[in-house]
């Protein structure tokens, strides 16, 4: 594998886990500071990609004091690793000159660039004080951060980083607010797209080809926690008859990556356990580490699909969305459950990389049941997966015996040997995800849209019942259908019994009037509680038309119409218009007063009420509604006679305007508050930021620039 | 179990059914339709069912697939009836096996059970299991494979079953598709309702204990109160036996079907009644202060006591014409007129028309009243049945105005009318008038003939002087009678029109309250009622 490895005949094992791209650096050999390392040797790395064995055979005579400080490092490593490795020794002792040159190279750049190898270049100072083997056991953990994560090159990771991150922001921005049907998927794909972001994309578009995380996910009782004791060659996972068993993932890598996944880029969000626990919080992973383990793979052991502790679920697809590879286990009596089909409908959608292994298969129907498997995956096109089949055999200490497991096992020696087949799945896996990011996006997007577009048909659905009520109002203005009841007969009263007449008095000898105020008083109560009683009846309809028309909207509508007190009037309404209609009379009144100036004519000779003069101005506008009636002598009804006989035609027309609109801007205002209510129960859902989904859209698509 | 406590069992369930069937009736539109649907749909199953053979007690095998539901009934059965396999799913059609044939036969076709599929039984045959005479034992196909995602065969035969197994094994007891879909849903079910963990050959007698065990507290989780948990094994035949008694048990008493039923029904009821969290009943009757209160509203919308006003003090002043002074009169017209400096003139034909116009009613001061009485009434009532008391008040509201407004118009007299005593009183005035002018004259001829001597008097009365204080006394009294019997009569007038008042308003306020009875109460009453009539149906199907 490496000069060093002559020297140690272990040497290529401790080193070796085998992978072209993963070099071992021997740190401890160095006298110079990691920094002047960095400085002289990062050109190379960024003009050629570094796993390239053959790329530096000088190198290793730049440093001739690598070889010996190399093969105490490496014989420290040799405790730690295991000899599981040995198929590729002899291949890798071909190259190992050059890979150990171009580790040296790798792991000086790396040194720079990663924040980690900052105290190790602390402890490779130390180091050459102290013991070698220490120092070297040192540097074999820094290095398994190191080396393993590679980071992608600087413009495209960057791009692609700032293209995440706006995603990420466009996703968080989302908010589903209104109760559609579709709403709660809607919420539960949103978070699930947030989680995979910050679980697996953001970190995996970082260091593309760091440890791949193999997630053995199924059905409960599959035996998922047997599989990976046994590969894990000890329980590092939970067995047993009760179901579900498992409720807290498991991580179990080799001790070498142990402190990669400690560190937490993958599955950032998730508090790291020691060993799994009772009362384990939600939002918590069990991380150890198996020395059974080959290197550069961990497997993470999830919660049921299929159980009734439904947070499992919950659980284990947010693994699966985390995991660079999928196992699917599932079993003899199983592999027809719709739960599990599910499971891997959802694999084929997010383009993951998965494998299926069948288990607990009683061997005498072993044939007829992996036929029947192989043909169902066919019929779903996913014949072409690789499976396993794993025979129904006794358990012992939670672990399988080793024979059931070896092509299984063989199959993950495969994967963290080569490099290549492992950065393939993973991209493939990487890629299936932001794949799959061109529909759900959109599909988040969509839906947030129809909740834009839900509310504003909400919104405008008030508004319309109340400029109903509006117009209403208005046309009982104008119809005369307000000159009736209590207004007619006091009309009539006060028309009748000549206090009308006496309102005109002539100038000479006029003192103020006679008649007892108590008919203009009355006249002017029951216009208003006329006008009261029109604008409650129609807030009354308008509120019950309003919650009506929400109901007919599917869903939000139903649960916002609910709302206790939303189909009626506010409380307060009776005191509000009862004070709307008498401000409106005191203007009117005020109005006559200032703006009716008598025609000159008339002034000489006649003085009038101005009280009794603006009631009859009131009766005129509103019970006969009649302002835009011709002009002529003659024509209109007795108020408005009377009236432009007074004040002239251009002047009543003047202020009839004035007191209509004035009316309508009143009413118009009362409506508004009520109006307010019907908003106030629609922002409590939550306000749709409209250009959330324009914002994601276009994340979407520079994510695709990007890639 | 005697035939009196199924005979009790079965009335009070008819009597629940018959509620039941009330709720669904009066509910429509009050209810959740999908809910009313349901409890549609259970009158029609348990009508049909209890139709059927009441000797038989349908018992279904129900589980996942590969749980040995087949090996079960095969075993239960002691015959290789239902086929078994390893291949998933295996069973695709529900077998039946029936102990006992005579009488089934009804029932297996309302069960939808194929010919070909249908075994028979005939327990006298078998010695020592008379017991299980009456049983028909289903083998359902799983309920959770992809297959059973279109093929709801299983999920049919679950709801209709008298008794259901649920076939558990170790490997998925704990699956969220039996016990979201089928347990919780059906709590209340314990008994009819027994779970098997099937395949208990795999498990050490320890795991064994672990996994009953673990599976018990699961099912008290899920509200079943008192799990009946039996470990079997189809393949080494252990714990068939107690499967076997505990079926036997169940077809003996022949209550399973009743008591699938009743479960059924408390489970609705108990979600029906959900929506409605306190049955409240009303009063089905408006009472007398309402009463009073609408009339009184609603008479404010016509406006009765201003009319009443209006009648005195408009007949009072229009009195003056024609019961009044005529000098006065007179006088008045040489005062100046300001609207006929105005050009006005046409105005007091425009009051007198106005006077005349009929009685009308307001109608957004009707329907407030209307919504007022309907509010006041539904207090403590759930929001739709406010909502339902509302339409009824409102049924007729449209027509109400225009009733009142035709109704108070036969009553009411208009203002402008001319009583016959008036003319009377007029003629009356004039003749005083005449009588004036007459004296006048005498007066005048007496002092021409009498004291100017200006001639022969045509007639002796007509010079005579001594006549002439009498003739003045006469003037002055035929002047002090007419002014004397104008305000006499003007306090007629005034006398009357009180009087005419409150006949009016006596009258408007009955007819008002008739039309109020007809076009508001009633409806709202037969609406109290109603909702009465649903409470008390719910309080009965409630048991």
């Amino acid at each position: 594998m490496r000069s060093a490895a002559r020297n140690t005949p272990d040497h290529g094992t401790g080193a070796g886990s085998g992978d072209a791209v993963t070099e071992e650096p021997d740190i401890g050999e160095h006298p110079e500071s990691p920094g002047e390392q960095t400085i002289a040797f990062r050109p190379i790395r960024d003009d050629e990609p570094p796993p390239e064995p053959a790329s530096d055979p000088s190198g290793s005579r730049g440093r001739p004091s690598a070889p010996s400080d190399g093969s105490v490092a490496d014989a420290a490593e040799d405790a730690i690793e295991d000899g599981e490795q040995d198929a590729e020794d002899a291949a890798d002792a071909d190259n190992a000159e050059d890979l150990e040159v171009s580790e040296h190279r790798e792991d000086d750049s790396e040194g720079a660039e990663d924040a980690e190898h900052a105290e190790h270049a602390e402890d490779d100072e130390n180091a050459d004080e102290a013991e070698n083997v220490e120092d070297a056991g040192n540097a074999e953990d820094a290095d398994d951060d190191g080396v393993r994560s590679f980071p992608m090159p600087e413009p495209v990771s960057a791009a692609l980083t700032e293209a995440l991150n706006q995603l990420r922001t466009a996703v968080k921005g989302l908010h589903f607010g209104l109760d559609v049907p579709g709403a709660e998927e809607a919420r539960k794909a949103q978070a699930a797209v947030l989680a995979q972001l910050d679980d697996y994309v953001i970190p995996r578009v970082h260091m593309s080809t760091a440890p791949a995380l193999i997630a053995v996910a199924g059905s409960t009782g599959a035996g998922k926690s047997t599989i990976v004791n046994s590969l894990a060659g000890g329980k590092v996972s939970a067995t047993g008859v009760r179901r579900p068993t498992t409720a807290t993932p498991v991580i179990v890598c080799h001790p070498g990556d142990h402190e990669w996944y400690a560190r937490g880029d993958l599955l950032g969000g998730l508090e790291r356990l020691e060993e799994p626990r009772r009362d384990a919080p939600p939002g918590s992973v069990v991380l150890t580490s198996s020395p059974s383990l080959p290197r550069g793979l961990a497997l993470l052991d999830t919660p049921d699909i299929d159980s009734v502790v439904e947070e499992h679920h919950e659980i284990a697809h947010r693994m699966l969305d985390a995991a660079d590879l999928w196992v699917f286990v599932t079993t003899a009596s199983r592999y027809a459950d719709a739960p599990s089909w599910g499971l891997l409908r959802r694999a084929k959608e997010r383009g993951a990389r998965l494998v299926i292994v069948l288990s607990r298969v009683p061997p005498k129907s072993r044939e007829v049941v992996v036929k029947h498997f192989g043909r169902m995956l066919n019929e779903y096109g996913l014949g072409e997966v690789e499976r396993f089949v794993i025979n129904e055999t006794s358990v012992q200490d939670g672990r399988l015996p080793e024979i059931e497991i070896a092509d299984l096992r063989m199959w993950l020696s495969a994967l963290s040997v080569d490099d290549e087949r492992r950065e393939a799945a993973v991209k493939a896996t990487l890629n299936g995800v932001l794949n799959s990011f061109r529909t759900r996006l959109p599909a988040l997007a969509r839906h947030l849209e129809t909740q834009v577009a839900l509310r504003a048909d909400l919104r405008s659905d008030v508004d319309a019942a109340y400029m109903g009520a509006l117009a209403r109002i208005d046309e009982a203005t104008r119809d005369g259908s307000l000159l009736r009841g209590e207004v007619l007969a006091r009309w009539q009263d006060f028309a009748g019994s000549g206090d009308l007449m006496r309102t005109l008095q002539l100038r000479r000898g006029a003192k103020g009037h006679q008649q007892g105020p108590e008919r203009v008083r009355g006249l002017k109560a029951a216009l208003r509680a006329g006008l009261e009683a029109l604008v409650n009846s129609a807030v009354q309809q308008a509120a019950e038309e309003a919650v009506a028309r929400w109901r007919q909207r599917a869903g939000a509508g139903d649960r916002l119409a609910a709302t206790p007190g939303l189909g009626r009037p506010s409380e307060e309404i009776v005191r509000r218009t009862t004070r709307t209609i008498t401000a409106w009379q005191d203007h009117v009144t005020e109005l006559i007063r200032t703006e009716g100036v008598t025609k000159r004519s008339v002034a000489k000779l006649i003085s009038f009420d101005v009280e009794s003069l603006s009631l009859i101005f009131m009766i005129g506008l509103l019970g006969y509604g009649a302002t835009d009636a011709p002009a002529g002598a003659g024509a209109g009804a007795l108020p408005q006679r009377l009236l432009r006989g007074l004040l002239g035609a251009e002047s009543l027309r003047n202020i009839s305007a004035k007191a209509r609109s004035d009316l309508r801007a009143r009413v118009g205002l009362l409506f508004d508050e009520e109006t307010l209510r019907y908003v106030d129960a629609l922002d409590s859902a939550g306000i749709p930021d409209e250009a959330a989904a324009t914002r994601l859209y276009q994340a979407t698509y520079n994510l695709e620039v990007a890639r | 179990m005697t035939a009196v406590s199924t005979a009790e069992t079965q009335h009070g369930l008819g009597s629940r059914l018959a509620a039941l069937a009330k709720i669904v009736e009066l509910g429509q539109g009050r209810l959740d339709p999908a809910l009313l649907t349901e409890a549609a749909q259970l009158l029609l199953r348990a009508g049909d069912r209890l139709k059927l053979s009441s000797d038989h007690t349908v018992v279904a095998l129900a589980g996942g697939t590969g749980s040995g539901k087949s090996s079960l009934f095969n075993a239960v059965s002691g015959l290789e009836l239902s086929p078994i396999g390893v291949r998933r799913p295996t069973t695709a059609r529900t077998h039946a096996c029936v102990w006992g044939i005579d009488g089934a036969g009804p029932l297996l076709d309302w069960l939808q059970i194929q010919w070909r599929h249908r075994f028979a039984r005939a327990s006298a045959l078998d010695k020592g299991e008379s017991q299980l005479h009456g049983l028909i034992l289903l083998d359902l196909p799983d309920h959770d494979s992809i297959r059973a995602l279109t093929d709801h065969e299983a999920h049919r035969l679950i709801q209709v079953a008298d008794l259901i197994v649920w076939v558990l094994d170790p490997q998925k007891y704990a699956d969220a598709s039996v016990h979201r879909r089928y347990v919780t849903e059906l709590t209340g079910h314990d008994a009819v309702t027994v779970f098997v963990l099937n395949q208990s050959d795999r498990l050490t007698p320890e795991e064994q204990a672990e996994c009953v065990a673990d599976l018990e507290d699961l099912l008290r989780r899920e509200g079943v109160t008192h799990p009946r948990v039996v470990a079997t094994s189809a393949t080494t035949g252990k714990g068939v036996d107690s499967l076997k008694a505990v079926l036997a048990e169940s077809v003996a008493a022949r209550r399973a079907a009743y008591q699938r039923l009743e479960a059924d029904l408390d489970r609705l009821v108990l979600r029906l009644v959900k929506d409605v969290p306190e049955l409240l009943r009303v009063e089905p009757t408006v009472d007398g202060a309402r009463r009073a209160g609408l009339v009184d509203a609603l008479c404010d919308a016509i406006g009765v006591s201003a009319l009443g006003e209006a009648l005195e003090n408009v007949y009072a002043v229009r009195s003056g014409d024609w019961v009044g002074w005529p000098y006065a009169r007179w006088a008045a017209r040489l005062r100046p007129d300001p609207l006929k400096s105005l050009r006005l003139g046409a105005v007091k034909d425009d009051v007198r028309g106005l006077v005349a116009s009929a009685v009308t009613a307001q109608p957004a001061e009707v329907d407030n009243a209307v919504q007022a009485l309907a509010d006041g009434l539904t207090g403590g009532m759930p929001e739709v049945w406010r909502d339902g008391v509302r339409e009824a008040a409102r049924s007729r509201a449209d027509e109400l105005p225009e009733a009142l407004s035709e109704e108070l118009s036969e009553v009411a007299p208009p203002l402008d009318r001319v009583p016959a005593w008036w003319w009377l009183l007029k003629i009356w005035q004039y003749l005083l008038v005449v009588m004036f002018v007459a004296s006048l004259a005498w007066a005048g001829a007496i002092l021409a003939y009498g004291v100017f001597k200006a001639g022969r008097p045509p007639a002796e009365v007509l010079g005579d002087v001594a006549v002439l204080p009498w003739v003045g006394l006469m003037m002055i009294s035929v002047l002090g009678l007419g002014l004397f019997s104008a305000m006499a009569s003007r306090n007629f007038v005034v006398l009357a029109a009180g009087k005419e008042r409150d006949r009016l308003e006596h009258d408007m306020r009955r007819r008002v309250g008739v039309l109020a009875q007809d076009m508001v109460v009633q409806p709202v009453e037969r609406e109290l009622n109603r909702y009465n009539e649903f409470f008390g149906a719910m309080a009965a199907a409630r048991r």
